[in-house]
């Protein structure tokens, strides 16, 4: 509750502070809007070209993609101060100030941001599966539609989790954007079926960072029903174990950390 | 209160040549030095005292302050502050102590000044009750109702650093962590805020630790002080024990109808002593001459001066603490 409290009191500080610039503010959720409305037509310029692709269709494509994005998106929109532990807040030493304050210094660089410009993900995200549901005419059930919840707030755990240890590589080697986005990178391939890349990139993804249960093996369960303990089980279990590695790494980091002179 | 026991602190440090030729060969073939930025220091601090802790730019200073903050553990040694060792128990223990770092604010800058205390009230579980009285006292020393509705950023550096010190305490710690808290500021606000301080530690019995490169603050905050260089304890003691031990030398303060007249003098063939017991300052409207009263008594100094050559005005005082301090590090201290 008291997280919960603490997190409220934080958002409202950002967006206080993203309102008092006005013009900044405007013309952000106006490129926003934008953004929005142009990846969505070059989606389907894309895949308009592309009808079937290793036995699946358009639409299905299309379910696994605008899957992708949900816990991407989620993940984008609570945790983004990440990318800046990982950039500057530990090069220049500001990471002081989270570790004097009675907070876990991981809980409070997360909650001090938000990013709105997650909402496009999601919102694109959300659209494109419900278009390619009722295009495959896919049949919702209660477990389906609870187990997909799962699997996309399961999945940005392992977008997050992946995010931490990125940033946490920060306190040894100072900076570690380049690497966060290396890792951040390899999500790509979670857009599209695992089975169209060969046995290395899948054992990868699937396996060492396992970005294709973020979207690729949930979305196959609802489509194809695939085996769900597999698909559904897998995202729950590789979120929790890397969870568990980027907390640890998380730790040791701290202890590792040297702050700036000054 | 505060224990520090044998505490060291190693960093290692890439060895680079300079250029971007030596940017780039670093790249491939990484050299380390490592560098004990504190060497076995052990102090302690009892309950309510201002100890002042002092030594030149990369001494130390910042590197024992977070250790003792829990920013930064220990390579060696055992902290231990209100019966808490800062790295570790670190959530608990950071409840207790207050931190300012005159370089770096912990306020929300974008924002009004009233919203960092109030975010800051949740973040330490303060009662609405107790924040009240806090900030009315905060408010009292520090003078901030005047800014408290502006944005942090259009601060005066003044103004911020009132804020900063108040930020740090709206949870009235225990012990208070101020790292060069008048660093950059005219002596009005130093003042003002060194009165501020006494004030806090006099009413809540707070253990301050302060850093700080003015040594008026020392003077009129500090009974005691610790000194470090190049990462060594080299002196903690009392500032008149200090004053004493160190104080042989006096100083000559004189001005002359002609300048080239001093030329005539060779303190250092005449007393017979080493070039360290005398130091000469010229500058055109006063000469002064620092000199070691044990080596040379005053009275022959004075003689000396006055028979050879044709004084203006002359008077001998004591070295202040900051030619002192100057003498400890072995090297000037330019501010």
């Amino acid at each position: 509750m008291r997280f919960l409290r603490l997190y409220k009191t934080f958002i409202i500080q950002h967006i206080k502070k993203l309102m008092e610039y006005r013009i900044d503010f405007l013309t952000g959720a106006m490129s926003f809007f934008i953004n929005q409305v142009t990846n969505i037509v070059f989606i389907g310029i894309i895949f308009s070209q592309i009808p079937n692709l290793d036995g699946y269709l358009f639409y299905e494509i299309i379910f696994i993609y605008g899957f992708s994005l949900v816990p991407k998106g989620i993940d984008h929109l609570l945790t983004d101060n990440l990318w800046k532990v990982a950039w500057f807040i530990v090069r220049k030493g500001d990471f002081d100030k989270y570790l004097t304050r009675p907070i876990s210094p991981l809980v409070h660089c997360i909650i001090e941001s938000i990013q709105f410009d997650a909402l496009g993900e999601l919102l694109t995200g959300i659209i494109l599966i419900v278009i390619a549901s009722v295009k495959l005419s896919i049949k919702f059930t209660f477990v389906n539609v609870v187990l997909m919840i799962i699997a996309m707030i399961f999945g940005a755990v392992i977008f997050t989790a992946i995010k931490i240890i990125g940033a946490a590589i920060a306190f040894w080697i100072k900076q570690s954007g380049s690497i966060l986005q290396i890792f951040y990178g390899i999500s790509d391939f979670a857009r599209y079926p695992a089975t169209i890349y060969n046995s290395v990139i899948r054992n990868v993804v699937t396996y060492i960072i396992p970005f294709a249960f973020t979207a690729y093996y949930p979305a196959s369960y609802i489509l194809r029903g695939n085996n769900p303990l597999f698909c559904i089980g897998g995202v729950i279990v590789a979120a929790m174990v890397l969870l568990g590695i980027s907390l640890i790494v998380w730790h040791k980091g701290l202890n590792a950390y040297e702050s700036a002179g000054s | 209160m505060i224990y520090v026991d044998g505490v060291t602190k190693e960093f290692k440090k890439v060895v680079k040549d300079s250029g971007l030729k030596g940017s780039v060969k670093s790249l491939f073939n990484r050299k380390y030095n490592i560098v004990k930025a504190v060497n076995d220091i052990s102090f302690h601090v009892p309950k309510g005292e201002i100890l002042g802790f002092i030594g030149a730019n990369g001494a130390g200073k910042s590197t024992t302050i977070k250790m003792l903050t829990g920013i930064l553990t220990p390579t060696e040694g055992r902290i231990e502050i209100n019966g808490q060792i800062p790295f570790k128990n670190r959530k608990k223990y950071v409840k207790e102590i207050g931190v300012v770092f005159g370089q770096r604010t912990q306020l929300w800058w974008d924002l009004p000044l009233v919203e960092t205390f109030s975010v800051l009230k949740q973040v330490y579980q303060v009662e609405d009750k107790a924040f009240n009285e806090r900030m009315a006292f905060l408010n009292e020393v520090l003078e901030l109702n005047d800014f408290i509705k502006s944005p942090v950023r259009t601060l005066s550096l003044g103004q911020r650093m009132r804020a900063d010190l108040a930020a740090s305490m709206i949870h009235n710690p225990k012990v208070l962590f101020l790292d060069e808290p008048t660093i950059g500021l005219d002596v009005a606000v130093k003042n003002n805020i060194r009165k501020a301080i006494t004030e806090i530690n006099e009413q809540e019995k707070t253990t301050i630790i302060l850093t700080t490169h003015d040594l008026n603050d020392i003077e009129s905050l500090c009974k005691r002080i610790v000194m470090i260089d190049k990462g060594k304890l080299v002196y903690d003691g009392s500032l008149t024990e200090m004053k004493t031990q160190f104080g042989k030398y006096r100083e000559v303060n004189m001005s002359l109808f002609s300048n080239e007249d001093f030329d005539k003098l060779n303190f250092v063939s005449e007393f017979k002593v080493n070039d360290e017991d005398i130091k000469i300052n010229r500058s055109k409207e006063k000469i002064t001459v620092t000199f070691n009263s044990e080596k040379i008594s005053i009275s022959n100094m004075l003689s000396y001066i006055l028979k050879n050559v044709q004084v203006k005005d002359i008077s001998v005082n004591d070295v202040n603490i900051e030619e002192i301090i100057c003498r400890m590090y072995g090297k000037e201290v330019s501010d």
